[in-house]
């Protein structure tokens, strides 16, 4: 517990970060919004079907609209509509549903960005005090190839879960599993258990990566390869605590959606209300946002508190050299 | 409605005759009725009707009995058949339907893997294959002879010489008009797993289409049909008493009404007797899981239906929408076409898996629904009474389902959308999660009747697949659905949108009336809209029967522009799609005026023009959308004024959410 209220402690104390997270996830995903709305705006053009979709649901014309749509456009369906939204990603996450390539391209330059910030992230984390943005960036730059490198052997474990092992799980197995079974309940049972198998395979893999990023940034680790194994020793040793956290962040993950889930605003109607469900949904996005920062700052100040001591950091803060500038005014 | 009152309005002499005569029918009727609902009401449904409602020349004695561990059955039929056409028959032709399910190669197959890359395919291994051999089939009347030896396969429709759902047997003499024939057939069955709603699974056993039966003879032969992946039905009326033994204890719904029980102590099983008169198939289910209810249907002016509903037991909380569902369906169809006449009805709810979802099959079907059934969708409530419905369509008025399968399936969706609008329930969207068995209720989306109780998304994708005067088991397997079910449902609704209910209540009422236990054509149905509308509109038939054209009617131009002291409005309409019909065109101006024009929709283009003294605000053709085929909506409009921006910044602030939370998703790999 105390590494988790450490950890949020030190997230509530870098709202910047947190600030900067959500600017980034919100400008990734302008592009793509600005030109659906150029589709919308050219689908419905003069027509009054623009009334009816500014003033509520017009199912009929999402269907005439789904029915011409390309690229990402398909995913414009009811089922961005309020809590539905998290439902279909939440799903289709475990589902592993494939999304349109310009969406996939799109995310991966999303996580791009992460894997660059998480560099800074985690320093400043570590640190526990203000490091300036050249601190920040600094520690971005210092640990993004090490990142890089630890992302590929993310990419090759994530790949074989979701290739693999999930094919394997919930195509062959569960077909299996419910090959004879007439209950549907039974079967839902069944799926909801290779759910949990396959979470908790993956919550370890995030698990193992997620100190491993933190032994990185805090023991200055050059090696991916290093960092891992040295989560795993930390995991190993300290494994009830780290579960215990990472189900806590999992429990506070489980409330923002729950509480989204009672808040989260339907279609609505275009003008202010339009804004304001907006801004509820920036909030939850936030919220969200602030889940994911504390599973790296209660990661951290769990591993500080077990192995190191609070603020502990080997590689010693950036010192930026005189600029050519002050040395000619020193002449 | 003008040419309705025309139609109606001939003198004020006729009419008071007219509505005199009406009144003394409706009285004779309403009494008729009353004494035929209470006689039913006294007593339990018998399977007998009297006096008979059909030929009856097609009459089969069946014992079966049912191996659940070999998932087999063997079995034996008498059949009797008249031969009521005139002309003699030759030959005997019997459908084989298991058979279909033998291999890979059949029609069926074939068929069902089109459009899906093979991915619907039967399973593999032989136990899970289905295949009917007959081994004996023995003429003892009007001259015994073995025709066991003669008996071969044909493929009528296709050429396929792997499929062997149709067989052949010559007969030793002709069978003349009015003339009779007695044959015996002993046949064995492997039940497979479940395949087009047939089949096996742990101990749920649904036996359809399961025994050798005759196709129909008619004057121009045998119509006889193969197995088709979407056609099925066609049968003559008759008289089924049967005999079944399954393992004791177990519960078994059948067509019919349940005579007599006996038990085997030596095999532990037990035989039940099922008789039925007047239907053209007979079905039945089998297994020790059902959970069994009751409950009646009554009605002041129609007959009351005992309901049996076999449940499963992760579904007995849902026995009242079952029968709620029932209810309206016996009620609604009842009052717009015609009686139940048969007394009794068995709903049963399909095993999970069992892919038996939504049958129709002669007093019995399967309905179908979830283990999470949120109150406010329409599941089960949809696919009852689209079942429940096809008692009427199908069951009663046998039309050729493997040629004309609109006939049955497009009028029964359309009945089922308003039946279920009747419904004093909620209708949402809902979308089904994690693996499809989590729903979320869209309360802001109801379900309309007229777009998606017809299904107009799906027609519109499919529009020209097929002209519906195909014969149904030539169109393009995947998409046949559209244009059996959707099309005819969409043109269906236009119609009435267009004439009126009660004119096309008196159509389909009147179509009912002449083809109850007959098997009609297409064209029985477009003469009886020529009698009861007193005109003929072969020409609406030619667009949306005889033609896969789609309609598409919508606003090109709209414009305004101040002229001297008053504003110059122009308003262009267009026909985008091939097909016609006669449209309103509504232009609504900015001081409210409103003028509509009707457009006879057959040029490509049209111009309205007006000198108002204010602009114009928009311009709709078919604001009222009784064109329910039009495959584009959205240009049906124009304004002036359009709130474009305002939409498309709503939805797609919308959307940046749900991508929003989508990256997300992604960002847990980091």
């Amino acid at each position: 517990m105390n590494g988790w209220r450490e950890g949020m402690r030190r997230v509530n104390r870098a709202p910047l970060i947190l600030a900067g997270v959500w600017l980034i996830t919100l400008l990734v995903s302008l592009p793509l919004t600005l030109a659906l709305r150029d589709a919308i705006a050219d689908h419905l053009g003069a027509s009054l079907a623009a009334d009816r979709a500014a003033a509520g649901v017009d199912y009929d014309w999402m269907q005439e609209f789904g029915d011409v749509a390309r690229g990402s456009m398909v995913t414009f369906k009811p089922t961005i509509i309020g809590f539905g939204a998290v439902l279909d990603n939440l799903s289709g996450f475990l589902d592993d549903t494939t999304r349109p390539i310009a969406i996939v391209g799109f995310a991966s330059a999303y996580v791009g960005l992460w894997i660059f910030l998480a560099g800074g992230i985690l320093d400043r984390y570590a640190r526990d005090r203000a490091t300036r943005a050249y601190g920040f960036f600094a520690a971005c730059g210092v640990f993004f190839f090490r990142f890089v490198r630890l992302a590929v052997a993310q990419w090759i474990v994530y790949a074989f879960l979701f290739q693999s092992m999930h094919v394997w799980l919930f195509d062959r197995l569960y077909h299996n599993l419910i090959l004879d079974v007439t209950v549907e309940r039974t079967a839902f049972l069944i799926r909801l258990a290779l759910y949990v198998v396959f979470g908790l395979v993956l919550a370890a893999c995030n698990l193992i990566f997620d100190y491993a990023k933190v032994r990185a940034v805090v023991e200055d680790r050059r090696s991916a390869l290093g960092a891992i194994v040295a989560a795993l020793r930390f995991i190993g040793r300290n494994s009830a605590a780290a579960a215990t956290l990472y189900l806590l962040n999992i429990a506070l993950f489980l409330i923002v959606i729950g509480v989204y889930a009672v808040v989260a605003p339907g279609a609505g109607t275009a003008g202010p209300s339009m804004w304001a469900a907006f801004l509820i949904g920036q909030c939850y996005i936030a919220a969200r946002l602030w889940v994911k920062l504390v599973f790296w700052g209660s990661a951290t100040a769990l591993f500080q508190e077990r192995l190191a001591h609070a603020g502990y950091v080997a590689r010693p803060e950036p010192v930026w050299p005189d600029s050519p500038a002050a040395d000619a005014i020193s002449f | 409605m003008r040419w309705c009152r025309l139609f109606w309005y001939r003198s004020a002499e006729a009419s008071r005759l007219r509505s005199l005569e009406f009144l003394a029918r409706s009285i004779i009727k309403a009494v008729a009725l009353l004494l035929y609902a209470s006689a039913a009401a006294a007593q339990p449904a018998t399977g007998v009707l009297n006096p008979p409602r059909s030929p009856r020349n097609a009459n089969y004695t069946i014992d079966a009995t049912l191996d659940a561990r070999a998932h087999t059955i063997s079995g034996s039929e008498v059949i009797t058949w008249r031969n009521i056409t005139m002309r003699p028959a030759d030959d005997l032709e019997f459908h084989l339907y298991w058979n279909a399910w033998k291999h890979d190669r059949t029609t069926f197959m074939r068929e069902r893997a089109l459009g899906s890359g093979g991915a619907n395919r039967a399973p593999a291994p032989d136990a899970d294959r289905a295949r009917i051999d007959v081994t004996s089939l023995v003429i003892t009347s009007p001259v015994a002879a073995n025709l066991t030896t003669q008996l071969h396969f044909i493929q009528p429709d296709d050429g396929n010489m792997d499929d062997e759902t149709v067989m052949a047997a010559p007969l030793p003499q002709p069978i003349a008009p009015g003339g009779s024939v007695t044959i015996e057939v002993k046949w064995t069955a492997h039940i497979p797993r479940p395949v087009a709603r047939t089949g096996v699974i742990g101990n749920y056993f649904f036996i359809a289409q399961w025994f050798p039966k005759l196709g129909v003879f008619q004057d121009r032969g045998w119509n006889c049909h193969q197995f088709h992946a979407h056609t099925e039905f066609f049968s003559d009326y008759g008289v089924y008493d049967v005999s079944l033994t399954v393992p004791q204890g177990w519960t078994l719904g059948a067509t019919g009404v349940e005579r007599e029980r006996r038990d085997n102590p030596a095999n532990r099983t037990t035989t039940h007797r099922y008789y039925q008169e007047d239907v053209h198939d007979f079905v039945w289910t089998t297994s020790p899981d059902y959970v069994e209810r009751t409950a009646r249907f009554d009605h002041s002016k129609l007959p009351a239906v005992d309901m049996r509903l076999l449940l499963q037991p992760e579904h007995a909380q849902q026995a009242e929408r079952h029968f709620d569902a029932t209810r309206a369906t016996l009620k609604y169809y009842g009052e717009w076409f015609g009686p139940y006449p048969y007394g009794h009805i068995t709903i049963i709810d399909p095993a999970y898996q069992s892919g038996a979802g939504g049958m129709e099959y002669p007093t019995l079907f399967t309905a179908g629904t979830r283990w999470l059934a949120p109150s406010d969708v329409s599941t089960p409530e949809g696919v009852t009474v689209h079942e429940a419905g096809h008692q009427f369509w199908y069951g009663i008025v046998g039309n050729n389902e493997f040629e004309d399968a609109w006939m049955d399936e497009g009028f029964n969706t359309f009945s089922t959308a308003r039946t279920i609008a009747q419904m004093p329930r909620a209708n949402h969207l809902a979308v089904r999660y994690f693996g499809g068995f989590i729903p979320w209720v869209f309360t802001e989306i109801p379900l309309a009747r007229e777009t998606e109780g017809n299904r107009l998304h799906p027609y519109r994708h499919d529009a020209k697949a097929d002209e519906p005067s195909t014969p149904t088991y030539r169109y393009y397997p995947p998409t046949s659905g559209s244009i059996t079910y959707n099309k005819t449902a969409l043109w269906l609704n236009t119609l009435e949108r267009w004439i009126g209910w009660p004119a096309l209540q008196r159509i389909m009422q009147t179509h009912f009336e002449r083809w109850k236990f007959k098997h009609p054509k297409p064209q029985d149905f477009f003469d009886a809209t020529t009698d009861v509308l007193g005109r003929n509109i072969g020409w609406f038939f030619d667009q949306v029967y005889r033609s896969s054209n789609v309609f598409d009617y919508g606003v090109q131009d709209l414009s305004s522009s101040h002229e001297a002291d008053q504003y110059r409005t122009t308003v262009v309409v267009r026909r985008y799609g091939e097909a016609t019909f006669p449209v309103d065109v509504l232009v609504t101006f900015k001081n409210g005026d409103r003028v509509t024009e009707r457009w006879d929709g057959r040029d490509r283009w049209k111009a309205y023009s007006y000198d108002k003294p204010s602009p114009a605000l928009s311009a709709e053709v078919d604001p009222s959308r009784l064109l329910l085929l039009d495959v584009n909506v959205t240009n049906n409009s124009r304004t002036l004024e359009p709130k474009t921006s305002a939409a498309a910044a709503k939805w797609s602030l919308k959307w940046m959410v749900w991508l929003q939370d989508h990256l997300l998703s992604w960002a847990f790999f980091v």
